[in-house]
């Protein structure tokens, strides 16, 4: 338990260096984009002097490096800055999108794992029946459909022709009030509040788009667990169950077992990537979610909300893999002891 | 001993018992390419795919009926037809004109984006690898290396790739240089790993030991034994670089509209999707998701190739359908 | 010695005739892109009588391991067994369905692998792993199982065998595997045992406690063993009768006494010559090997390249195994007597 301990120790040591790395190469990545935030405000019909007072108040006067030393004093001060777009403190913005992102992106890696699990397995148990050619011809589907291009498709036919999905315009009708913000998720929230309309709503909303992801997601679950499957299945030790005589079901078992540390790898990274690589299908569904969030800030000078994305992500992706590594340790017994 | 008995039977008489191979004449290298193809159709419907897509795109301007990027206004958003074989978009483009060009910009993109990344993200990988743990200046460059990437890697990979192509100003070669930017890792990783077990071998101590210097010893003997799933890697990293300028161009971050780019197609065609007009965008679609499909399994098959386990499997069941046909037939 | 041999011949007229393993005919071949298999187990027939050790000797390439594991019907990947019967007590193996296989395989005939630290599932414990088989073929509890697999640990002497039964693979040493493995092999008490490679990799001393070891459990139990090796001398010490395999055929078979003191087969004679100190014997008997990829015609005798006693008659006429004396067999037209 404690070497569990300094093991984590040692992760978390590297977690800060890491943290400035990105910031750094964020922050100086996107001042580079030409594109005075301060003229964006105004507009162009501003004077030169309301200008300059602006890019006083800003701070945008100084040099890059003092930019930056500022922006991480602030940062230490639970300041993420201001959107000069929504005129609102990033940390505000991020605080009601995120989980909005979170929301869509677990429930559809959710789905994925629901699909591309045991297809993954069932093809490796037979993998000449009709089980495994349709798992073999759905992995190399899935991963080369262009996931913006499929949620079209899918609108196209639950919303233009059946009918019976909303409108792809965000997370509730627009009739519908938010319930009270609690967690930030809707079907959370929704429930907190007995607010039954919302939670329908709200689900009905989610369906296209976590469809959309959970359809394209599957197939690299899918092929990682046929692939670590087969290897498993292939090597020495489980020949050997099947020389000793045991059952097909407990070899393959097994197996499954021992092809867990990398299906949980391909889970984390994935999910990790989803947060920002869920962003074509926000876009499409108008969802709202911090990688439109992130997108609309680049595509803008708009600085602090990337930043803040930027921040968020690592730090979410850092406790995925925080996660999984304990989750390695408590599989494999050959890890951390 | 050797040479009383080559006398006494003389040199044809060996060749009759001893023989280099079987009886049967060494296959030629088409003959055993069919032979795969009718065991894993699937490996041959891959090589098709992305010969077709090059193809289409190479003769575009010959083939095309139309101008990609004339728009005719007085035939906007005809269903598909005589005239217009995959419709109209919404100011009146022929769409099938607009497909047939896509390759050029999609695979052309994806592939110097993708082989840039693998040559840097190679090299760079195989020194890292290297030197990793020399315990000197060098594997500290290397250690502080790996630490860039682990940086670059924590980025989410997509806001990543518009801000450089934001900052760096929209056209195909920030495009290209983006691409191949947030692909370089993963090539660093794979040659890292590769090359590290690969510095262990005795073969790289022995060239070491025989005077080569270091560089001499990465470029003979290291790169060349730790290239295979780089190689691997290739192709369907190419698919994926399509799908990734395609979502670029999709948020107006990539190549701009009217150019005859997919993802840009597939955008602009958004609006009437919703609207019952499904033809402007489902067609580039599928034109996007049938090239990348195809470079995934050219991809596939690079795979078994470079198996050893796998390509035994492929023997297998090349000789195993073959033998079940031969059988029928004397049924 | 002597006892040893009598042994094998009062068990022999004792029981009924029938052997515990008879292979007819086996041929394994693994198919290539050329389109013309290799056959890797050429036509092969083998008796393997009630209680005795069978020793098996052949060079890596030989098809010691395909033929091992083609007697279980899985031959090394992609390899096919092509034709032959492989009859285990009067029936045979090759005519079993899927579960009657799985059924037999670890509890009536069991094999005792080579590199046992990669054939252990490294995230099991082995007391598990002991334990699942025991479960499976003997049908009995969890709890009872994990008690035969301590029982078992005992007899193969594993020390302080309560704390090992949860200890993992990677944490043993090999001889200390290579003893997980036996323990495997013989908790269903099995009545054929097919012993692959079983000692190498291990230091000479370990070596003799775990083939001694195995032979007083094998005869114990009265199981039957083919003890495959790659070393002509274990055999001496440890084997009823002997054979040595090349290229897929056996060469000569004979008991201990015969095949030691009177081998009759060039093969034979040089792979003991190369145990030995005298120079000139081994030049006499060794030639240069032949160049990679070197074969010979089907119609002649697979040793002829590196035979220094062939002859024109070799490289035309394959030889078949033909008993030369009483239970004495070599594949050779010019055996060598004395």
């Amino acid at each position: 338990m404690t070497r569990i301990i300094s093991f984590l120790g040692q992760r978390l040591l590297f977690i800060v260096p890491q943290l400035f790395g990105i910031l750094l190469v964020s922050f100086f990545l996107i001042k580079s984009i030409p594109g005075d935030p301060a003229v964006l405000m105004l507009g162009p019909m501003a004077s030169t002097d309301a200008v300059v007072s602006l890019r006083t108040k800003l701070g945008l006067d100084h040099a890059l490096p003092i930019q930056f030393w500022h922006f991480l004093v602030n940062l230490v001060h639970g300041d993420l800055g201001t959107s000069w777009q929504t005129t609102r403190p990033v940390l505000e913005d991020l605080l009601q999108r995120f989980p909005a992102t979170l929301e869509l992106v677990t429930l559809g890696l959710l789905g994925a794992i629901i699909i591309g699990v045991p297809l993954g397995v069932a093809s490796a148990f037979d993998e000449k029946g009709i089980l495994g050619r349709v798992a073999g011809v759905y992995g190399l589907t899935a991963g080369s459909l262009p996931d913006f291009w499929l949620a079209l498709v899918l609108i196209f036919v639950f919303y233009t022709i059946l009918q019976i999905v909303p409108a792809p315009l965000g997370r509730l009708d627009f009739a519908i009030l938010p319930p009270p913000t609690i967690s930030g998720f809707l079907i959370f929230d929704s429930i907190a509040a007995g607010d039954w309309a919302a939670l329908g709503s709200a689900l009905t909303h989610l369906c296209l788009p976590v469809l959309t992801l959970s359809l394209i997601n599957a197939g690299p679950i899918l092929k990682m667990t046929q692939s670590t499957m087969d290897r498993m299945l292939q090597s020495d030790f489980s020949r050997y169950e099947v020389l000793s005589g045991l059952p097909h079901r407990m070899v393959v078992r097994h197996a499954l077992r021992n092809s867990l540390p990398s299906i949980v790898t391909i889970i984390s990274v994935l999910y990790g990537y989803l947060l920002g690589g869920a962003v074509l299908v926000e876009i499409v569904f108008s969802w709202g979610g911090a990688g439109q969030y992130a997108v609309q800030g680049v595509l803008n000078s708009d600085i602090y909300p990337v930043l803040g994305f930027v921040l968020f992500s690592a730090i979410f992706s850092l406790i995925v893999y925080l996660i999984v590594d304990i989750v390695y340790v408590a599989i494999d017994p050959r890890i951390g002891r | 001993m050797d040479k009383q008995r080559l006398l006494r039977n003389g040199p044809s008489r060996m060749d009759e018992w001893m023989s280099t191979s079987s009886t049967v004449a060494t296959p030629s290298w088409i003959g055993t390419a069919l032979r795969i193809a009718s065991a894993r159709p699937s490996f041959a419907a891959g090589y098709i795919i992305v010969f077709v897509a090059v193809l289409a795109g190479a003769l575009a301007p010959l083939v095309a009926p139309y101008n990609p990027i004339e728009a005719d206004p007085s035939q906007f958003l005809q269903p598909p037809n005589r005239l217009h074989w995959l419709g109209t978009d919404a100011v009146g483009m022929d769409i099938f004109s607009r497909v047939l060009y896509g390759p050029r910009i999609d695979i052309t993109i994806a592939v110097l984006g993708t082989m840039v990344s693998a040559t840097v993200g190679c090299l760079v990988g195989a020194w890292v690898g290297y030197f990793s743990r020399a315990g000197n200046f060098r594997s500290r460059i290397a250690f502080l290396i790996m630490r860039l990437a682990d940086v670059l890697q924590a980025f989410p990979v997509f806001v990543f790739a518009i801000a450089l192509v934001a900052s760096l100003g929209q056209s195909i070669q920030t495009v290209v240089f983006a691409i191949a930017f947030v692909n370089i890792p993963i090539y660093l990783r794979l040659m890292r790993s590769q090359v590290m077990a690969i510095r262990e071998m005795r073969y790289v101590e022995a060239s070491l030991v025989a005077g080569m210097s270091d560089m001499q010893t990465i470029l003979r003997h290291v790169i060349p034994n730790a290239m295979g799933p780089a190689l691997a890697q290739l192709s369907v990293n190419v698919g994926w670089s399509i799908l990734l300028t395609a979502g670029l161009s999709f948020v107006g971050a990539g190549v701009r509209a009217p150019s005859p780019e997919w993802g840009s197609m597939i955008a602009t065609g958004f609006q009437n999707v919703v609207t019952g007009e499904w033809w402007p965008s489902v067609f580039p679609g599928l034109a996007l998701a049938i090239t990348v499909f195809g470079f995934s399994l050219v991809g596939n098959s690079v795979e078994v190739f470079g198996d050893p386990v796998k390509i035994r499997r492929l023997i297998r069941d090349v000789t195993l359908r073959e033998r079940t046909r031969a059988a029928r037939r004397r049924a | 010695m002597l006892k040893l041999s009598d042994r094998v011949q009062a068990t022999a007229a004792s029981s009924d005739a029938r052997p515990t393993f008879d292979i007819r005919g086996l041929t394994v071949e693994f198919p290539a892109i050329t389109g013309v298999p290799t056959v890797a187990i050429r036509n092969l027939d083998l008796r393997i009588e009630r209680g005795e050790i069978f020793g098996l000797v052949g060079e890596s390439g030989a098809g010691k391991t395909t033929l091992a594991r083609s007697l279980l019907r899985l031959p090394p990947e992609p390899g096919r067994i092509a034709g032959g019967e492989l009859l285990f007590e009067g029936q045979d193996i090759m005519s079993l369905t899927e579960v009657e296989l799985q059924r037999t395989r670890g509890r009536d005939i069991s094999m005792i692998v080579p590199n046992p630290r990669s054939e252990l599932n490294p995230l099991l414990t082995v007391g598990e792993q002991i334990a699942n088989v025991a479960q499976v073929h003997l049908r009995v509890s969890r709890r009872e199982a994990r008690g035969l697999a301590l029982d078992i640990l005992r007899a193969v002497q594993i020390p302080d065998p309560e704390r090992r039964m949860t200890a993992f693979p990677h944490e043993m040493s090999g001889g200390m595997a290579q003893r997980i493995v036996i323990a495997i092999a013989l908790i269903c008490s099995p009545k054929f045992i097919v012993s692959d490679d079983a000692t190498s990799g291990l230091d000479v001393t370990v070596q003799a406690q775990i083939l001694e070891l195995l032979r007083r459990l094998a005869q114990d139990r009265g199981s039957a063993m083919l003890f495959i090796t790659r070393d002509i001398g274990i055999t001496a010490h440890f084997c009823d009768r002997v054979a040595v395999i090349y290229n897929g055929e056996i060469m000569e078979l004979a008991g201990r006494e015969d095949f030691f003191f009177r081998p009759a087969h060039p093969y034979t004679i040089m792979l003991m010559a190369a145990f030995s100190y005298n120079q000139s014997l081994r030049r006499l008997w060794a030639r240069p090997e032949p160049l990679p990829g070197a074969k010979v015609h089907d119609s002649a005798c697979p040793y002829t390249l590196r035979c220094p006693l062939a002859q024109e008659r070799c490289r035309i006429d394959r030889p078949a195994l033909r008993e030369i004396a009483p239970g004495h067999y070599a594949s050779c037209h010019f055996p060598v007597r004395r």
